[in-house]
């Protein structure tokens, strides 16, 4: 897929349009059998949160078999480094051993972002999640998603000030689906 | 979130079984699933200490109330969540457009 190429309009320079195909970049790691589970406000999206996102989040196991299959998911497509100054971001060369050296990568494909991120805040990783998480269809691809509880548990642990934003409508939206779940 | 989500919540998070659980705070197991299954309330003070139980801390406190959400959130409880996940993408688009992203 070719990226929307940069030009200039009133003045300024406009960056390309940000890309939110998650569900290629869902079904890339599924064909390599990468064991994850979709975290964040994609997963707390499909549960009901109303607000958006501009990337989606994972946790993938972190055993060795599983980081070879994630870093052949990642080349396939064509993720780099994001940083903030580079649009395209940085190429680096995607191996099993350089992904499992970091607790988190923040990565730009020609699909869209995506974090990964092996112990979010307030868990113990993909076997913690994993317990609580449910299967659900995302943009066609059956995937794991984290329970809103877990979400909510993440954020509260991170407490930085954009998860305390989210905070109030990610409870809201908890209280509101159980409401629905008891009258069902 | 109501006692019986909390406490089930707090033993599965503690790796415990009920009967587990019963035992570490001399209560039975039929005792521990009634609270869970929410027929029966247990305490303020007995739920604080079946969660402490599981290595966990309960904690209340007050907060203005916000219901400013709800009907946004209604919106999506009516979709599938294949259907919140698009609406949600189709918004952002939108939005970084608005945000100046949009090559024009």
């Amino acid at each position: 897929m070719r990226l929307p190429e940069r030009s200039s309009t009133r003045g300024f320079e406009a960056r390309p349009l940000p890309e939110f195909r998650f569900g290629d970049i869902l079904r890339v790691l599924k064909e390599h059998e990468v064991r994850f589970i979709v975290i964040g406000a994609i997963a707390a999206v499909a549960q009901g949160y109303p607000l958006t996102t501009q990337d989606i989040d994972i946790t993938p196991a972190r055993d060795p078999d599983n980081l070879e299959r994630l870093a052949a998911a990642l080349r396939e497509l064509r993720a780099r480094l994001r940083t903030p100054d580079k649009d395209e971001g940085v190429e680096l060369p995607i191996d099993a051993q350089m992904l499992g050296n970091a607790d988190m990568w923040t990565l730009r494909t020609p699909f869209g972002d995506l974090d990964l991120s092996y112990v979010p805040s307030g868990t113990q990783g993909y076997d913690d999640l994993r317990r609580g998480a449910r299967t659900e269809t995302i943009e066609g691809v059956e995937v794991a998603i984290s329970s809103l509880v877990d979400i909510i548990r993440s954020k509260e642990a991170a407490d930085r000030v954009k998860d305390q934003a989210q905070l109030p409508a990610l409870r809201r939206t908890l209280e509101l689906v159980r409401q629905r779940e008891s009258q069902s | 979130m109501g006692s019986r989500d909390l406490l089930r919540e707090a033993r599965l998070r503690a790796g415990l079984t009920q009967e587990e659980l019963g035992r570490a705070v001399g209560r039975t197991q039929s005792a521990i699933a009634r609270w869970e299954s929410g027929r029966v309330h247990p305490s303020l003070e007995t739920l604080r200490e079946l969660i402490r139980a599981c290595r966990l801390e309960l904690t209340i406190g007050l907060a203005n109330y916000d219901d400013s959400y709800d009907s946004f959130i209604n919106r999506a409880l009516d979709m599938s969540p294949s259907e919140r996940v698009a609406d949600a993408i189709a918004r952002e688009v939108v939005y970084s457009r608005i945000r100046g992203k949009a090559v024009a």
